[in-house]
């Protein structure tokens, strides 16, 4: 299990890089998804494998860590209002600029 | 605990979501009132952390696990302290200018709720201990502004601020990575645990972290290489945003450098401070030489701060107290000076026939203006380092901390590219006051010139009497000397050794 999560996070990294490089926006706009994805399945699995006892509860056996859960949740909500004002961003410019190719969008050049 | 502690940062937060019941035209007079507010906090912070001469401590949720926090922390010590009150202050003058400012983007509803919201994750991000705390500040100082400069006035404010959100979202996940790093290695975010921690051992994925971390502050405070968005962000946000921008805002890269050397990675220290040293003396060439090519400004201004961050980069990379000291003195006068000059492009730009601030619409505007062009001259000559202003208390603090760290080459290096900065400032004085108009030019009514005045008024006062400045910094760059005493103001007396930090892992 440990090492599909790791080649999972791996394969989602290397897609996210290269949609991210890509010049086109709504591929670069995935690239950032899949990065967000792929980081929070990194966190999720730092705190799958080690069970801990947790510190205000009477339990004695060992449970998931709830704190890197925690951060994932955090980090969604940030990265979806993020990626909504991004997303609404690249509507405005790629209606300025009619395309939706980074490489024609010069207005900052000049 | 004090309470005091997590003022600077629930004031503005606060008064950004009450703004939002209020009458439009109550708004910015009750923001510009919260912030004042919110500054004298953070300067009641500051002296009581010298009074004590110990950090302040906040304890959200009052958490505790065998006596250790478990909850968010918050930090006041010397260096929060002191850059909270560099940030609110430069942050207050801000808001003053944005309620004369008369351009359209101060009349957007939530303008004054996101410049607040702005100055929330600024203080924040500096008081907070706790790493992931840290990046959400981060994250709500970055979207706050970026918002302000995609409604600007500016053409291309949406296309500068897409370029800046772009790239932050890349930090926010070199910082997330980092975070899942270090909890994975030590089962903790708690900055002054960890710093023990690492101390104690480095694994090999915290030296992944540091890397990661490194490379989140390069992108915050837009160190070489990674400053490709600042002259575009900067010169597109609206005035009263971009003044804060440039001069506060960025120095939480450098608040992070100092945390990372000081407190985080001491071991590895050295290589990190060469990276800074490298990237600073880049960073002074590369911006001198860009802000005399430029055209613009405010553009002018934005290559500038590249090259004063540079400074900083130098004094943190030299590392040694008296360098660190000039390092921090010159990042609270550049912040002033920062702040006013860019106030004053802006102020220029708003009585041109065009609003711009390109050299070809606001040659010769200066005319009419001979009072603007008086402060922009003492600006021009503290960005300079020429006395009476504090810009040579600065200059002077780093060329005297160079020559006792006996660092001659990039002695060499910086004081022939600060002969640039005299240039690009001079160059700009005279083409806005000194050339004359082919036409005559309409006295126009633009910006209100309180917020620079004050600014260049503090300018002035630090230039002669810098003694209350350099004693503050000389006892933070004390306080950064070793970082004990912020593991031991955060995790209580005595503080807890190594075997202390598994006994504690292993229990829970």
């Amino acid at each position: 299990m440990e090492l599909l999560t790791a080649l999972g996070i791996g394969l989602l990294f290397g897609v996210a890089l290269y949609q991210m490089l890509q010049r086109n926006v709504i591929r670069s706009a995935i690239g950032v998804i899949l990065l967000g994805s792929a980081i929070n399945l990194f966190l999720l699995a730092a705190g799958s494998t080690n069970g801990v006892v947790p510190a205000y509860s009477t339990f004695t056996d060992t449970q998931a860590d709830a704190l890197p859960q925690a951060l994932v949740l955090t980090a969604i909500v940030i990265s979806m209002g993020g990626l909504a004002f991004i997303m609404s961003m690249l509507y405005i410019i790629s209606v300025r600029y009619q395309t939706g190719d980074m490489d024609e969008v010069n207005g900052l050049r000049n | 605990m004090n309470h005091l502690v997590i003022l600077p940062v629930l004031i503005p937060l606060t008064a950004a979501l009450v703004l939002l019941l209020l009458p439009r035209t109550a708004r910015g007079w009750v923001a510009t009132g919260a912030m004042a507010f919110s500054l004298a906090a953070s300067g009641r912070l500051l002296w009581a952390v010298g009074e004590s001469g110990q950090a302040q401590l906040f304890h959200s949720g009052g958490w505790f696990v065998a006596g250790m926090p478990v909850g968010i922390t918050l930090v006041a010590d010397w260096l929060s302290a002191l850059f909270v009150v560099m940030g609110q202050l430069v942050l207050l003058a801000g808001f003053i200018y944005a309620l004369g400012s008369r351009e359209q983007v101060v009349h957007y509803p939530t303008f004054y709720t996101l410049f607040l919201l702005l100055a929330t994750g600024l203080s924040g991000a500096f008081l907070t201990g706790d790493l992931f705390n840290l990046f959400v500040f981060a994250e709500l100082l970055v979207i706050s502004g970026t918002i302000l400069t995609a409604v600007a006035d500016d053409r291309y404010g949406v296309e500068a601020a897409f370029k800046y959100f772009y790239i932050s979202l890349l930090a926010a996940a070199f910082l997330l990575l980092a975070s899942g790093a270090l909890y994975i290695s030590y089962g903790t975010l708690n900055m002054a645990q960890l710093g023990e921690a690492i101390a104690a051992e480095a694994t090999p994925l915290a030296l992944v972290a540091a890397g990661l971390l490194l490379a989140t502050f390069m992108v915050k405070s837009a160190t070489v290489p990674f400053h490709f968005w600042q002259p575009d962000f900067h010169a597109a946000a609206p005035t009263p945003v971009s003044a804060s921008l440039s001069s506060v805002v960025v120095k939480l890269g450098v608040y992070g450098y100092l945390r990372l050397t000081t407190l985080l990675f001491v071991e590895q220290a050295a290589l990190i401070q060469d990276v800074l040293l490298v990237a600073g003396v880049v960073g002074i060439l590369f911006g001198g030489l860009a802000a005399i090519g430029t055209h613009n400004a405010k553009r002018m201004l934005a290559y500038s701060t590249l090259a004063q961050i540079g400074f900083i980069l130098v004094g943190v990379g030299w590392g040694t107290p008296l360098s660190i000291a000039a390092a921090l003195v010159f990042a609270f006068n550049h912040a002033l000076i920062k702040a006013a000059m860019l106030m004053m492009a802006g102020a220029v730009a708003s009585r041109a026939r065009i609003k711009s601030a390109d050299f070809v619409h606001i040659t010769a505007v200066g005319q009419r203006y001979p009072q603007l062009g008086l402060l922009f001259f003492v600006g021009a000559l503290a960005l300079a380092g020429i006395p009476p202003t504090n810009g040579f208390v600065s200059k002077l603090l780093i060329f005297s901390s160079g020559i006792a760290a006996a660092r001659y080459v990039t002695l060499a290096l910086i004081a022939l590219a600060s002969v640039l900065t005299l240039i690009y400032t001079m160059r700009a004085f005279v083409r806005i006051w000194w050339r004359t108009a082919d036409a005559e030019l309409p006295l126009k009514r633009g910006d209100r010139l309180i917020g620079p005045a004050l600014l260049i008024a503090l300018v002035l006062l630090i230039g002669l009497w810098a003694d209350p400045l350099v004693t503050v910094a000389t006892e933070t760059a004390r306080w950064l000397e070793s970082p004990q005493p912020y593991i031991q103001a955060v995790l209580g007396q005595p503080a807890l050794t190594e075997s202390g930090v598994s006994a504690y892992l292993a229990g829970r």
